[in-house]
């Protein structure tokens, strides 16, 4: 194989792994939008939010800790040297949980029947309120986040890699961040889990009951609002896993929230209600974008990776509007 | 009022049901009851309010006046996915089913109100969650036995025939093995040969389990047939009630459907 091929396998590999990140944001908008038509832009600010938490209860951070402070004059910044990572992600579980259970609480169960632009502009509020609550607990600075998942470039790939290349060629292998392979196979796993889940228990039938009628759902005995908590639950986790991916990569930072709007032209593609879509969705805009840049990229000066999304979702919104998989986009948005 | 309540042979009586959409009165003062074990037939024009009347036992509508009686009590208003925890199954005059889930997963999630382990027994899966699945999914093969719909179990229902739609949704309601079936049209839209497989169906959940039924239906001979009794609506008013017989001579009945046409 020559060098150039073996780039480009590269960059489609990295892509992919880019495109995981992608679709657990899509994948949570998703769930939400199947179980209630609401299109919550606060997903992506939830990641943040989790992330931001996780690394609070990790670093043993005091919560409100600069309100606490300009309130008393005291200066307490931290309870104690933090905790073990497993019992730190439990609890921001918990708290996602809360979270979900608030919102239904809250927002959700006053604005039943309410047209969907309402409770869109309702999760707009809500991204608005997480930002400056996330702030407001943990403070804006950038944090490190490490919950001890390896990473920096893989060297037996590497060194596999680099024995592919033709004879007579300079080839040093591929690079791929161990973070990018861990990263994929725990969003594998989530949603393998909750494809099972969803497939053969009583409440996975009972989400997709309501995702499918909500008349037929209430009939059966199933309240829409019990549901409505555990799906947002599960986007809560969901966000909470594509958090800790990007903060191990790039810091928690409030730019995180912005992953947000990279996950609108992947449910352009994938379609909003359809599950393998918002991941193969994902997975495309990831390696598109990479191969873009790194075919077309050099011609046009570089930095595609900000645009090259959204273009191609407008060709999609003008040829394919209901995406590659999904339906009754139409009636429901 | 008392003497209604001490007669255990009740399952259900709406006193009084007043029901309005705007300017649109769909129900005015109706008043009757539905007997244990009876089939209970509730026929009139279209846009009598039959369905509406179902819609308010059900707990879809709430009537701005009247008492509905379950048991021999005074129901409180209710959400729908409380009623069904009552044991009121129902169907519909339009079929609302899971149509992206097959035949077998429509009739489980049936079973929703029956099945009580917990949100986190059924993670781990293994044990009682487990167990529960397995014992439900027996009811359900012995359901879609009795309806003869072995051959559809896998298929999403959404890519059935009207006719297996609306027995699916039979099933459905007959797996929540409810005390009360409320069926709405069951045989609305099906040739002789379907109408004739779902008289017998509805005939025999009456009779083998025993199930107290209120249907809907506009076939005169279906209602003569299989009807215990029959209560008539019409313009949202109770015309009549008593037994097939009565209702076929009574004379308002008769001009309701003979008589002036309805819109
Ligand atoms: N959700 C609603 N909003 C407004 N009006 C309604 C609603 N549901 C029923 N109605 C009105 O109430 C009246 C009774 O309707 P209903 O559906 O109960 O009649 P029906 O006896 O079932 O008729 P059909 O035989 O055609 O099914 C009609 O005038 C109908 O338009
Ligand atoms: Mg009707």
């Amino acid at each position: 194989m020559t060098p150039d091929f073996l780039h480009t396998i590269e960059v489609i590999l990295n892509g992919l792994m880019a495109g995981v990140m992608y679709s657990l944001v899509a994948l949570g908008f998703v769930l939400i939008f199947k179980a209630s038509g609401i299109f919550n832009y606060a997903q992506g600010v939830m990641a943040l939010f989790a992330a931001l938490t996780l690394v609070g209860f990790q670093t043993g951070q005091v919560p409100f800790s600069h309100l606490i402070n300009e309130l008393f004059g005291t200066q307490i910044h931290h309870w104690g040297p933090g905790m073990n990572n497993l019992i730190a992600i439990l609890l921001t579980i918990v708290v996602m949980i809360v979270f979900a259970w608030l919102v239904e609480k809250l927002v959700l169960q006053h604005m039943v029947n309410q047209e969907p632009i309402i409770l869109f502009m309702a999760t707009i509020g809500l991204a608005f309120f997480m930002e400056g609550l996330g702030d407001l607990m943990w403070g804006a600075d950038i944090k490190t986040l490490d919950v001890g998942i390896p990473s920096g470039g893989s060297f037996w790939w590497e060194d596999v890699t680099r024995t592919w290349v033709s004879e007579g060629y300079d080839y040093y292998g591929m690079y791929i961040d161990l973070l990018d392979v861990y990263a994929t196979g725990i969003a594998v796993l989530l949603v393998t889990i909750l494809t099972l889940f969803s497939q053969f228990t009583k409440t996975g039938r009972a989400l997709r009951a309501v995702a499918d009628d909500h008349q037929a759902a209430l009939t059966v005995g199933i309240s829409l609002r019990t549901i409505w908590v555990i799906v947002w639950s599960i986007a809560g986790i969901v966000a909470l896993v594509a958090g800790i991916m990007w903060g191990s990569k790039s810091g928690v930072q409030f730019s995180l929230s912005l992953i947000a709007l990279k996950a609108l032209p992947v449910l352009i593609l994938g379609g909003f209600t359809s599950i393998p879509g918002a991941i193969i969705g994902g997975l495309i805009i990831g390696v598109g974008e990479k191969l873009f840049e790194f075919w077309i990229g050099p011609l046009v000066g570089g930095a595609t990776e900000n645009w090259f999304a959204y273009v191609l979702a407008l060709f999609f919104l003008m040829f394919r509007p209901q995406g590659l998989f999904g339906e009754r986009i139409i009636e429901r948005v | 009022m008392q003497d209604i309540v001490k007669e255990d042979d009740i399952l259900l009586e709406v006193r009084n049901i007043s029901l309005s959409f705007g300017g649109v009165k769909a129900l005015e003062d109706v008043s009757f009851d539905i007997r244990k074990g009876e089939v209970r037939a509730i026929i009139g024009p279209n846009g009598a309010g039959k369905s509406s009347m179902l819609n308010v036992i059900n707990g879809f509508y709430h009537p701005q006046e009247g008492q509905i009686w379950f048991n021999g009590q005074l129901r409180n208003r209710m959400k729908p996915h409380q009623v069904a925890k009552l044991g009121i199954a129902r169907t519909f005059q339009n079929i609302a089913l899971f149509k992206g889930m097959s035949t077998l997963d429509n009739l489980m999630t049936g079973r929703y109100i029956k099945m009580h382990s917990n949100l986190f027994a059924q993670m781990i899966w293994k044990g009682p969650a487990q167990r529960e699945e397995i014992e439900h999914r027996q009811k359900v093969e012995e359901i879609i036995d009795f309806l003869k719909i072995q051959s559809i179990r896998k298929t999403p229902v959404g890519k059935l025939p009207y006719g297996m739609q609306k027995r699916v949704e039979l099933g459905r309601a007959l797996a929540a093995e409810s005390k009360l079936l409320l069926l709405d049209e069951p045989m609305a839209g099906m040739n002789l040969e379907e109408k004739e497989d779902m008289c017998r169906f509805v005939l025999d959940v009456n009779e083998q389990f025993g199930t107290t039924i209120a249907l809907i239906e506009h076939d005169m001979g279906v209602v003569m047939d299989i009807s215990n009794r029959v209560v008539v609506l019409d313009y949202g008013k109770k015309l009549a009630d008593g037994s097939p017989d009565e209702v076929r001579n009574n004379a308002a009945v008769i001009d309701a459907y003979l008589g002036v046409s309805h819109d």
